[in-house]
């Protein structure tokens, strides 16, 4: 009945604006949180219930999302938001976890420079609040199930491939599987044991440590060892994750066995490359995330006028930095402020158009 | 009577702005935790005492709760629009990503839009400060609030005029962005005023509905008191923002610019105008928060985007520099920056003075009134001795 469709749709669009102009929504939003910090109505929390020290310089971090958590596909990662000194920052993770479960991990490893990974093993404990994203990703086990399953991954790359693991065991759907995993050495590898009680307990899996440090067979991806190791690769539906070079390596022997159909693959996301400080012809390449419209910015100036120049109608008042008129989401790439001369490179971070200069290509929430 | 500023250099200027704009990095760089930690708590003084007060007026009975929930109900309104609501719409805590603190998506609990309020001041007050003919805060369009501004007979109304504004506030603030006089001067057609009023019209009708309406229903058998509460609250909102604002830009020494004065201002231009077209207000951490830290217009004017509650360690760094350059630093008392302000309305009522006009033609003096103490009592008889003389 079309009708009761309209006027519920008018019903729920008059209830939401209603809320909006009476502030009602802020005000549930605070109170909601006063009561109970992980409650929220526009955006998902979790709390922290424990910390598990995986290897040296990995730990996972197990969460119970608040009942808006939509539940992941294995495989998918989640965007997690915390806020570090008064600045909230995301940083995406693989969810590790088996999907179903009330439960969510996501597993951090610590990079030598990376702010947001020393933050979480230094300050991240059981109780703290944090939020998460709703899970994306299409690196996931496809429905149903492919009969000869193959996981390939290297370091901290294997975090989603064992949601993946870990959702075939509870569905009890563990039938032919090998799992190959490159690692520095043995203290290095996540999961280790519980990888080891999954072996002992399903005849279809076969798991493969290559660990750097062992004496006998070859440090790293080696094309030749794995064609032994798994001898039919081809015919296996075959999930890789791991660092850029495994990668790299890998593709290419898929590509020439004629297989890449049968390749998903998860890229950690690269960072976006700087540019030599700008001079007046160089060009960068600027999407606009929500409109999905593209410019060639280039030319002397502020971005903001290099995009007009390029076509681009923008909201801005003083043009000077002052009056926040033409702030807005900068999704990725790097920029420098042109009065303070401070560089901003990470996601999600609010620019000033006006003055800004582009220093590599750029993702606009536009 | 203090010293007017020195006409400062292209050159001298540029230093001035270069050791505030040094000032700024140092402050934006150790901005964090505490700042998101105050206006938190900030936020939830405000909540509590919001319910706090509709609590009183809903259920409570007699004077007393009616008394005490106004006055609840009133600072809760009084910290949502001044610390929060103006600060937060400035950008000042952009820096946090925390989306209900960020600056354009924030709507503030008063009758004026958000866009429009973005639109009307942190742009055109914030870009043109006192700048005659640009900045249209200058008086708000009607008031004679500087001896530069032609006298017009309907100025003689102009105490009666303030007074209506400071009860109905949030009215005035609410349809500045509509640009009324526009209308008389025939540079805006009714339809087109009729476009830009819409999203003014609109909130208005939801903030009537609101304190008029919903909250008065649900209050039953206690709506009048509800109703009439929430007026009471409104208006002591009203007025002391009008007193804060007003302090802020129209006492004594504060100067206004002529359009070509500001032609191609430099960085350090800009900062020297913003500082001599803004007053501070001295008082303690209450005061500060109460107006939003506004009683530090010069520091906020200097920086819009920089956390307010930073202005009050910056303002003896500010106010050093200004010294080294020769510049003036106006502040006073509440009550000398308000009596100031409520005593030049009243004698710029009044035709002339002339020799103040006069002296500014000769570039004798780079000021435009000559500072007197306190009340409006003497400067009305300044103000008002040519204009005597002449008739």
């Amino acid at each position: 009945m079309a009708w009761i469709q309209e006027v519920s749709r008018a019903w729920t669009k008059t209830r939401s604006t209603a809320a909006r102009r009476l502030f009602l929504d802020r005000q549930a939003e605070f109170w909601l949180a006063e009561v109970d910090p992980v409650r929220s109505l526009t955006e998902t929390r979790a709390r922290v219930v424990r910390v598990i020290e995986e290897t040296a310089d990995t730990k996972t971090f197990v969460v119970r999302p608040s009942a808006n958590w939509p539940g992941h596909r294995p495989g998918q990662f989640t965007t997690v938001e915390v806020e570090i000194d008064g600045v909230r920052v995301r940083r995406c993770y693989s969810i590790s976890s088996a999907p179903g479960d009330s439960l969510v991990a996501f597993t951090v490893k610590r990079l030598p420079t990376g702010r947001v990974s020393a933050w979480l093993h230094d300050h991240l404990s059981p109780g703290d609040v944090l939020r998460l994203s709703e899970p994306a990703g299409d690196f996931v086990l496809p429905e149903p199930t492919p009969e000869k399953l193959l996981f390939v991954s290297g370091g901290s790359g294997i975090t989603p491939v064992m949601s993946m693991l870990r959702g075939l065991h509870h569905r009890g759907a563990v039938r032919d599987l090998v799992f190959v995993h490159y690692a520095r050495s043995r203290s290095d590898v996540i999961f280790a044991e519980e990888l080891r009680r999954l072996a002992d307990r399903h005849p279809g899996l076969r798991l493969v440590l290559r660990l750097d440090d062992d004496p006998s067979p070859r440090r790293g991806f080696d094309e030749a060892d794995f064609a032994e190791l798994v001898p039919d690769f081809r015919d296996r539906s075959t999930f890789l994750c791991g660092p850029a070079p495994l990668m790299d390596r890998a593709e290419k022997m898929w590509r020439a066995a004629d297989a890449s159909g049968r390749l998903s693959r998860e890229r950690f996301s690269a960072e976006p490359k700087l540019r030599a400080l700008s001079g007046p012809t160089s060009e960068v390449h600027v999407r606009f995330g929500r409109t999905g419209r593209d410019l060639v910015a280039a030319g002397a100036g502020s971005l903001l006028e290099q995009l007009e120049r390029a076509g681009a109608r923008l909201p801005s008042g003083c043009r000077m930095g002052i009056c926040h008129t033409c702030t807005c989401h900068k999704k990725s790439g790097t920029v420098e402020n042109l009065v303070t001369g401070e560089v901003s490179s990470e996601p999600d971070q609010k620019i000033r158009l006006c003055i800004s200069a582009p220093r590599s290509d750029l993702e606009l929430d536009l | 009577m203090t010293t007017p500023s020195k006409e400062l250099t292209r050159e001298e200027a540029e230093a001035f702005g270069r050791e505030l704009d040094e000032l700024r990095r140092r402050v934006v760089a150790d901005l964090g935790e505490r700042d998101v930690a105050h206006i938190r708590s900030v936020a939830r003084t405000a909540h509590y005492s919001e319910v706090a007060g509709r609590g009183l007026l809903h259920i409570g009975i007699g004077p007393v709760s009616f008394v005490v929930g106004v006055s609840a109900l009133a600072l809760s309104k009084i910290l949502e629009n001044m610390e929060l609501g103006h600060n937060i719409m400035h950008g000042q805590y952009d820096w946090t990503g925390d989306p209900a603190l960020d600056s354009q998506r924030y709507e503030w609990d008063i009758a004026c839009d958000g866009d429009d309020w973005r639109h009307s001041h942190n742009y055109e007050h914030h870009t043109f400060t006192n700048i005659l003919g640009k900045d249209r805060d200058i008086g708000y369009g009607f008031l004679r609030v500087t001896p530069e501004q032609p006298w017009r007979p309907l100025h003689l109304t102009q105490p009666a005029f303030a007074a209506l504004l400071a009860l109905f506030f949030q009215w005035g603030v609410g349809a500045h962005d509509l640009h009324f006089s526009e209308i008389l001067s025939g540079k805006q057609s009714p339809e087109g005023l009729a476009r830009r009023a819409r999203p003014f019209l609109s909130k208005a009708a939801w903030q009537l509905f609101k304190d008029y309406g919903l909250f008065p229903a649900l209050a039953l058998a206690n709506a009048p008191r509800v109703a009439f509460g929430n007026l009471l609250a409104n208006g002591t909102r009203n007025v002391w923002t009008f007193a804060v604002i007003f302090c802020g830009h129209f006492p004594e020494g504060v100067r206004v610019y002529q359009p070509e004065e500001a032609e191609g201002e430099s960085r350090g231009q800009w900062y020297v105008r913003q500082l001599n077209g803004s007053a501070n207000i001295e008082g303690g951490r209450w005061l500060h928060i109460l107006t939003g830290h506004l009683s530090h217009q010069i520091e906020h004017h200097m920086f819009p985007d920089v956390p307010a509650s930073r202005y009050p360690e910056m303002a003896p760094k500010v106010r050093e520099i200004c010294g080294r350059y020769g510049q003036r630093y106006g502040t006073g008392s509440f009550r000398r920056q308000l009596g100031s302000v409520l005593g030049r309305i009243t004698s710029l009522s009044l035709p002339g003075p002339m020799s103040f006009k006069k002296a500014r033609l000769d570039g004798t003096q780079p000021f435009c009134a000559p500072e007197t103490p306190t009340t409006g009592e003497g400067r009305r008889g300044d103000a008002a001795a040519p204009y005597r003389a002449a008739a």
